[in-house]
């Protein structure tokens, strides 16, 4: 896999066109309770963070999945096969980052598997640049680059963030 | 038989507070594809269910939640949906339209609309969710104020995704104007609609879903939608979405201000010297924390403030929009900007309309500098121009009508028939609704708006923004070169009737779809085909292709709605000006001298929308023309058809 969507939360409004252009994409409907991308807000911090699978090196996902679901995509990126999915709902206890979840509808595990060979359609969607699809060494620096203002609102020091 | 179009949820729900019977529907074919939805349905619903003796505040009050096709469809800006009933301000037509995330909510959680009578025994709210509708206990939750609300509603239903439209403690107090705050700040604050729902013991709508919408043919809807985004980012209109992007509607505190029109001293005059205080780059510069958008929008006019330290310490939260800097602001001649901030904030927890509010506090401002009002009546409250202090504690009292908070409650209109005397010269309102920021002696068009809105004096019915910002080329496509010089002119009286009855009907399409006006009003890239081109690929309603069936639907919303404050009794000698607007030129700043002349333009209007002119209401082959017989059968037998009832002419 040789790039990584990169979320620069500074730029996210919040509006969610993401979620929903991702539904149109995977389920054919407008419904962004079945996004793989979930924006999240904290109003008492004033705090939006787009939050999507970060493609992993080791996906502890993959690791926690009892059927071996989750498999290389075409594209690349970590996909679920829904014919050996059972719902257990592992990969998302095991994810520490959000970044896989449970479809309302068919209760199987869903995620960003980057649109298979596409550009993703959440990327595109997204007007205020918060979401980009950089190559994937640059792409773990802006990782981190971009999620810096949010870990300030948290108060997660600079320290913590560069180990 | 099934509902056939798509883009809808394709059910709604009707609740009798009064029994607590909360039953599902299917939605109806006929109000989609005659009214489309918002506005339109609730025009119909409203018609069809109450009558002129139905009291604003009685049980068997209606009140309408509504969304449209292109709520939460990707079409943008479209993050809105709103609230319509007969306003207890105004008491005729009310509605009030809201951004943010509820009403795409309501939609995935399966409902387009909400139809609510009756009121409740005890304070209940109602839950949304994944099809299911139910009345849930609420007692817990009233006097409190409207954050609050919303993390108790999270908390309790174990989902901080549930999106929230609730009322505060002045829709509960029965504040004449008490707002419906939508997701934590957001208002849909004009006309009382959060006293009407206080009125009902209703709480709260709360919205949570996973029901997808389908398109009729989505890859046609996407590319149609596409061609309509693409309007939108055109290099032509790049400044006016910089502006919005980056100040938002602070930015108006500006523009408005420079061509004279920014309500300053109860509308006294349009000029405020110290508008730079209160205005856009103040705010950027040292509040404004982050730019912030309703659901799906790529305009993004919303932003967070925060005010680290001192008496106005607040945030983060949504920060104020143009009209509430005005309110709080130029119309109190207050350039102390935190204070116009918190005072805000406080509107939205209290559950408060920030224009209402503020307007009514100026109109005593005046009334104090009069004589009119002294410091027996204020309860020792100094309310010289510009006190803050005074201001802050008005907007608690006014909350719970307390003291001269329960004058102050009840909007300018009855407050100066209970002050008497000459107070009325100083209640700047049409229809008992309070003027909002714009002002017809530096603007013409505007006072034919206010004076037709059916809720009375605002913007948001008809504003023109073609000869306000000036867009030569979109007057000459919309109405031809020939009028282009009288239309462009923004002191004269021609072709303005043509014009407002346009925009109009334009804006009925956007409130029933339910859109943003931005990217509407302004900048002006939407118009009526943007309608033939989403709407038939989006819903399967073929006959939305027709341009002449669209601008017709949009006719009829207009008329129905008309027709509503006829019933009313309300005429041509309701349309009209406050003394202030229509008699008193302007006394200072560019529109120095400036009066509008109403007559001219209501006589064109009434010719353009098929009405009589001395009499301001519709004809009947008007209404026939609409498919609205039944409405001109009604309006006949009450006298209120023009002609009379023994026309035969």
């Amino acid at each position: 896999m040789e790039q990584v969507i990169v979320v620069r939360a500074e730029l996210c409004t919040g509006c969610r066109d993401c979620e929903l252009a991702c539904s149109v994409r995977q389920t054919g409907t407008f419904n962004p309770s079945r996004s793989r991308v979930q924006v999240m807000k904290d109003e008492t911090t004033g705090t939006v963070l787009p939050v999507l699978c970060l493609q992993c090196d080791v996906p502890l996902c993959r690791q926690a999945c009892p059927v071996g679901a989750l498999v290389e995509g075409p594209g690349g990126a970590l996909t679920v096969r829904e014919d050996r999915c059972i719902g257990c709902g592992s990969c998302v206890t095991a994810c520490v980052y959000g970044g896989i979840e449970l479809d309302p509808k068919t209760r199987l595990a869903v995620k960003c598997d980057l649109c298979g060979d596409g550009p993703p359609a959440c990327v595109a969607a997204c007007e205020y640049g918060a979401l980009e699809l950089q190559e994937r060494d640059r792409g773990l620096v802006g990782r981190l680059d971009g999620v810096r203002t949010v870990m300030r609102a948290y108060g997660v020091g600079e320290e913590a963030v560069r180990n | 038989m099934t509902f056939p179009y798509k883009g809808y949820a394709g059910r709604y729900v009707e609740v009798d507070l009064g029994s607590q019977d909360v039953s599902i529907k299917e939605m109806r074919k006929d109000w989609a594809l005659y009214y489309l939805g918002g506005t339109g349905v609730a025009a119909r619903v409203l018609w069809d269910r109450t009558g002129p003796d139905t009291a604003p505040l009685s049980p068997d009050s209606v009140l309408v939640v509504g969304t449209g096709p292109l709520t939460g469809v990707m079409f943008s800006p479209a993050g809105r949906m709103m609230f319509a009933a007969r306003s207890p301000l105004t008491g005729v037509w009310g509605e009030s339209h809201v951004g943010g995330f509820f009403g795409p909510e309501m939609k995935f959680a399966g409902f387009d609309m909400v139809v609510i009578t009756g009121r409740a025994e005890h304070p209940v709210y109602l839950l949304l969710r994944d099809g299911h509708a139910e009345l849930r206990d609420a007692r817990h939750l009233w006097g409190r104020e409207t954050d609050t609300v919303t993390y108790m509603l999270r908390e309790e239903l174990g989902d901080p995704t549930v999106e929230t439209a609730v009322i505060g403690p002045a829709g509960e107090n029965l504040v004449a104007y008490g707002a419906v705050i939508v997701d934590m700040y957001r208002a849909a604050g004009r006309t009382g609609m959060g006293t009407v729902m206080g009125s009902k013991n209703l709480k709260a709508v709360v919205a949570s879903g996973s029901l997808g919408l389908e398109a009729h043919d989505m890859d046609a809807y996407l590319r149609a939608n596409e061609v309509e985004l693409q309007r939108l980012r055109d290099p032509l209109w790049e400044a006016s979405l910089g502006s919005l992007r980056k100040y938002g509607t602070t930015d108006l505190v500006a523009i408005i201000n420079e061509i004279g029109r920014l309500p300053t001293k109860n509308h006294w005059t349009g000029y405020f010297e110290r508008a730079d205080e209160i205005g856009p780059e103040a705010i950027a510069e040292r509040y404004r924390l982050a730019q912030e958008a309703c659901f799906g929008c790529l305009i993004g006019c919303k932003y967070v403030y925060r005010i680290d330290s001192g008496r106005y310490r607040s945030g983060p939260a949504g920060g104020p929009e143009y009209e509430t800097l005005m309110a709080f602001g130029s119309n109190c001649l207050n350039a102390d900007l935190e204070s116009v901030i918190y005072l805000g904030h406080r509107c939205d927890l209290l559950g408060m309309d920030t224009i209402s509010c503020g307007k009514t506090i100026g109109f005593a401002m005046e009334l104090w500098e009069k004589g009119l009002l002294t410091a027996e009546d204020t309860g020792g409250l100094d309310l010289s121009w510009g006190n803050t202090e005074t201001m802050a504690e008005l907007v608690e009292l006014i909350a719970r009508r307390e003291g001269i908070g329960d004058l102050l409650a009840r909007g300018v209109r009855e407050a100066a028939e209970t002050v008497g005397g000459d107070a009325w010269k100083y209640a700047v309102h049409v229809k008992g609704l309070e003027a909002s920021g714009q002002d017809p002696r530096a603007h013409q068009s505007i006072g034919l708006t206010y004076a037709t809105n059916v809720r009375g004096a605002d913007h948001l019915r008809s504003l023109s923004s073609l000869e306000e910002l000036g867009y030569p080329e979109i007057v000459i496509q919309r109405f031809g070169k020939e009028k282009a010089d009288g239309i462009l002119d923004i002191m004269s009286p021609l072709y303005k009737g043509e014009l407002i009855k346009d925009v109009e009907d334009l804006y009925a399409l956007v409130d029933s779809a339910v859109i943003c006006k931005y990217g509407t009003m302004w900048p002006p890239v939407y118009y009526f085909d943007t309608f033939t081109n989403i709407i038939p690929p989006l819903t399967g309603m073929t006959e939305w292709g027709d341009m002449a069936f669209v601008r017709s639907a949009a006719e009829r919303t207009c008329h129905l709605r008309r027709a509503y404050n006829h019933r009313l009794g309300l005429t041509r000698e309701h349309e009209t000006l406050p003394k202030r607007l229509l008699e008193e030129p302007m006394p200072t700043g560019p529109a120095k001298g400036g009066l509008p002349d109403l007559d001219v333009m209501l006589d064109e209007y009434y010719q353009y929308r098929g009405c009589d002119r001395t009499t301001g209401l519709p004809l009947r082959g008007t209404l026939e023309r609409l498919g609205l017989s039944d409405i001109a059968d009604d309006l006949e037998r009450r006298g209120v058809l023009a002609g009379g009832p023994s026309d035969t002419s």
